[in-house]
């Protein structure tokens, strides 16, 4: 995020678009909720009547994958009109030409019959952003999960640029990130492209640097991102260490990868819990979870935050920090001998100017963490970005078209499906499923098809179906609902006797290797069969309120 | 600040912004004046009158909560009149709940005891007769509500409403009946309520308690809090984990105060209850090799790191590094992912490491 959560609740705009913030960031959410009863607006764009769409302003109901047509249009809308921040585009940008040039192309009219969008509609919003200051922009997997992830990101972000939402308190550019730590595993260098604070991996001098650090001559070979490593998992990859994730969950197009871990020389999982990866692997090393070990995990505001043992792991399991220094020794890597986390951190802090001045000993004086970039131990937390100017130079606009998503619905596949997260369960759920009183509240997978599909199909709520589109078939439990547009579907993918990832494809982004788990084809069967019983029959009411 | 505007506070002339109340004033000078019902995230419900003090002029105290400043006030929060009602109250809202402490407190710590500590009590009162009811059919496996130890404060339903913004609970009920339930008293589970359990951590008294933690029995004051970050989404609300130290145990997760930390004393319902996984059987105890055979047996952590060791460099022999890859995760700490990109590229000299989650 360039901004903070805090600041959400002064925002007199909102623009949440591919974020289902309830349930998936219900904290940002309450701070939404907040600066709504306060008065701000909120534009909401998404292809389900998701809750915030219930206090929304604007609900831009889009058909599925048609997200850069809407965003330029709101573009063009805000050219034509003269909305855009000349002195801010002069000022702090480049490129700007381009854009204007490409979303001439997109009027509203036309993107009406592409994203179903009224055009009005999609005037009103782009004339209420550019016409507050204090307009953020929230967004998370809705927009990045898509072969045109980029470009989605991309044209949002030459939204911000146009109407000089950067460097303002309660505005800017704002992703959510989906779990815990991702943007702490990023900025710790797990990516094939960067070093530990973004240093890129490319540039011979980094890589000078690590070397001498590391005492060990870097690679210049360029990595794989996972994507990459999915498709030739068993042919050019013959080994793999799964440090706490479980791929045969959480993957897209899992059979295939499933049959690709069978030509593994090496499998290594370690993990908490004997994960549906675990079936592929040669060794499991059983780690402690994060109330048993130290460390710090970093937020979506770029918050650095500790972490903190308060039990022991169970049996013999141990912290993953210690299991890695204690394979980097066997390895004939040496490494000192660190007592505490805390000194793990200190070496990647003298690496990464971007954390250099935080410390494991100032976050555990401040109850709030620290915000980086934060460069000197004096330095205070950097609340938002860009305040003097865009980083880097000059923002840079990048004009994007719009590209159908990998599949689109066809005779034999006449839906489009989507995924996501429920509030109630996280991830792979290896951890919410164990929790009695959430299953209890969400014991099984639901696909939610709308009332006038699942009428023509047949279909009655709570009805067993199978879902099939070109790479695999699941059967779930349906539910009938208003949330999805019609012709579209929509699923959790948190169940592991309902393999959801069975489904969706891998095509992927050819920037950032994100999958596609936002569109594909796919069609509904219903099932006349024996019909499980409901484990909990309450839920399903819950949920549809 | 309005120019030249002041209120005496206990002889302190104190400036105010144009609609702050007598609390908000105080506050920032650090007079502490009691409150049962208030919360400064909440529109004030002046329901406990805990809070009255003098204000001059005026015949019949008010409750700072939601008396707003005016130029000239003058106000005194520590006379015996005002004391003598902080005492009456506290006794009255113990014979309507509980009146000893250890019962009190079997839970949740009380606030009404606490403010006894500091203001005394005005002796014991008879028992008042209880006619709340609760919802002892409610199927919900997190949230219990004791109507005995309502003091109807009414912040549990304010959140429910201004923060949570979902009001799945509201008063229900009249005059000594007056309750905090459900429409139609159904299960929470069959309401609109996304079992946050914010109603619990803004309960002064422990009526809405945790189920879990009931159950164990342990009272949160004989368990010790650790502050760390939660481990689900991308928020990273602060909580703390109150643990059984002798048993090893986390009893439940609660929210640091608001105000404190970036969640400001909200939750959601994975931090707050979705830590029994910590404890499950089925957690990984101990290394494990595959046979043969296709089953896997247990090993020391000798033999299974020695087995991956020279795994890896077997296949870093045979087929070159780049045939390594290392998949991390956002679930594992920044120090963890730091070592593993290190282990890929130093150990292995591969950038071929990645993070599970791309966004
Ligand atoms: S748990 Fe949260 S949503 Fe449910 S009643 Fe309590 S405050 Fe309301
Ligand atoms: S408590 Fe809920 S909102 Fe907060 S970090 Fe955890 S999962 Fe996210
Ligand atoms: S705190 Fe003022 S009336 Fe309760």
């Amino acid at each position: 995020m360039t901004n903070s959560i805090p600041e959400i609740r002064d925002a007199d705009f909102l623009f949440v678009t591919g974020s289902n913030t309830t349930e998936a960031h219900p904290i940002i959410a309450m701070e939404m909720k907040r600066a709504v009863a306060r008065g701000a607006k909120l534009a909401v764009s998404d292809p389900r009547a998701i809750w915030l769409t219930e206090i929304a302003d604007w609900h831009m109901q889009l058909k599925p994958g048609s997200d850069v047509w809407l965003l330029n249009a709101m573009a063009h809308v805000i050219v034509t009109e003269g909305l855009e921040d000349r002195e801010f585009i002069e000022r702090a940008t480049e490129n700007f030409d381009s854009v204007r040039e490409t979303v001439l192309r997109y009027p509203p009219e036309e993107a009406e019959k592409h994203t179903g969008v009224p055009a009005e509609m999609i005037r009103e919003v782009a004339r209420a952003y550019a016409g507050t200051k204090k307009a953020g922009i929230y967004y998370t997997l809705g927009i990045t999960e898509h072969t045109t992830g980029t470009d989605n990101v991309y044209a949002l972000s030459n939204l911000v640029l146009m109407t000089g939402h950067l460097g303002v308190r309660s505005a800017g550019m704002n992703p959510l990130r989906g779990q815990n730590n991702v943007q702490g595993a990023n900025d710790a260098g797990a990516t094939p492209v960067f070093y530990p604070g973004y240093q890129s991996a490319s540039d011979p001098d980094v890589r000078d640097k690590f070397s001498k650090a590391w005492g060990v001559e870097q690679s210049s070979n360029p990595g794989l991102n996972l994507n990459q490593m999915m498709k030739v998992l068993g042919t050019d990859l013959k080994g793999l260490y799964l440090m706490g994730e479980d791929i045969v969950i959480s993957e897209p197009n899992v059979g295939r990868v499933e049959e690709a871990l069978n030509h593994m020389e090496l499998v290594v999982v370690q993990d908490i819990f004997f994960n549906e990866s675990c079936r592929f692997a040669d060794v499991i090393l059983p780690a402690a979870c994060y109330a048993e070990k130290d460390g710090v995990f970093t937020n979506s505001d770029r918050r650095v935050q500790r972490v903190r043992k308060a039990v022991d792991p169970p049996g013999n399991a141990r912290a993953d920090w210690q299991i890695l220094k204690e394979i980097m020794d066997r390895s004939g890597l040496e490494q000192p001998d660190y007592q505490h986390p805390a000194e793990i951190y200190a070496e990647m802090a003298s690496l990464a100017p971007k954390f250099s001045g935080i410390s494991h000993e100032r976050l555990n004086a401040d109850p709030k963490g620290l915000q980086w970039p934060v460069e000197t131990p004096d330095a205070p937390s950097t609340e938002y970005l860009h305040k003097n100017g865009v980083a880097r130079g000059k923002g840079l606009f990048q004009a994007v078209d719009y590209r159908p998503p990998f599949e689109s619905a066809d005779p034999e596949y006449p839906l489009v499906l989507s995924t996501g997260r429920t509030l109630y369960h996280y991830n792979a759920a290896t951890q919410t499923r164990r929790s009695e009183g959430l299953s209890g509240k969400q014991p099984e997978c639901f696909v939610e098809v709308h009332p006038r599909d699942a009428r023509r199909l047949g279909i009655e709520d709570g009805q067993m179906a199978d879902v099939v589109t070109r790479r695999g078939r699941v059967r779930s439990r349906v539910m009938v609902s208003r949330q999805v547009r019609r012709g579209a579907i929509w699923m959790p993918f948190h169940f592991p006797d309902t393999k959801t990832n069975a489904l969706t494809t891998d095509a992927g982004d050819a920037v950032t290797g994100t999958g596609e788990y936002k569109v594909c084809a796919a069609r509904l069967e219903p099932r006349t069969e024996e019909q499980p019983e409901q484990v909990f029959p309450g839920a399903y009411a819950a949920i549809r309120v | 600040m309005a120019d030249g505007q002041f209120v005496i506070i206990d002889g302190n002339e104190l400036s105010f912004e144009e609609g702050e109340t007598l609390l908000q004033v105080a506050a920032r000078a650090d007079i502490e004046i009691p409150t049962l019902c208030y919360d400064e995230r909440l529109s004030p419900a002046g329901a406990c009158r805990m809070c009255l003090v003098e204000v001059e002029g005026s015949r019949l105290m008010q409750p700072a909560c939601s008396f707003k400043a005016t130029g000239g006030m003058v106000v005194r929060t520590q006379t015996p009149k005002v004391e003598r009602n902080r005492r009456f109250l506290l006794s009255l809202h113990m014979a309507d709940t509980e009146q000893d402490r250890e019962r009190a407190e079997d839970a949740n710590p009380s606030r009404i005891f606490d403010l006894a500590d500091v203001h005394g009590t005005a002796g014991c009162f008879p028992k008042v007769e209880q006619k709340r009811s609760g919802r002892p059919q409610d199927v919900n496996k997190f949230i219990e509500f004791r109507p005995e130890r309502c003091i109807n404060c009414s912040l549990c339903t304010r959140y429910c409403e201004q923060i949570e913004a979902v009001s799945a609970i509201t008063l229900a009920g009249r005059g000594a009946e007056t309750t905090i339930s459900t429409a139609d008293a159904k299960s929470l589970t069959d309401t609109t309520c996304e079992l946050c359990g914010g109603c619990v951590a803004v309960c002064p008294t422990g009526a809405m308690t945790e189920k879990p933690a009931l159950a164990y029995g342990k009272p949160e004051k004989e368990l010790e809090k650790i502050r760390t970050t939660c481990n689900f989404c991308g928020v990273g609300c602060q909580l703390d984990l109150n643990v059984d130290r002798e048993a090893n145990r986390i009893v439940k997760a609660t929210s640091p105060p608001p105000g404190t930390t970036v969640n400001d004393g909200s939750l959601c319902v994975k931090g707050r209850f979705a830590n029994d996984f910590v404890h499950h059987e089925e957690r990984l105890t101990s290394p494990l090799i595959r046979q043969e055979d296709g089953s896997f047996r247990e090993a020391s952590w000798d033999e299974a790191l020695d087995r991956v060791v020279s795994g890896l460099q077997g296949i870093a022999d045979r087929h070159g590094e780049d045939a390594l890859a290392f998949i991390s995760s956002s679930r594992c700490t920044g120090e963890e992912n730091y070592l593993f990109q290190k282990l890929s590229r130093a150990a292995f000299r591969t950038h071929n490491v990645h993070q599970c989650a791309a966004t």
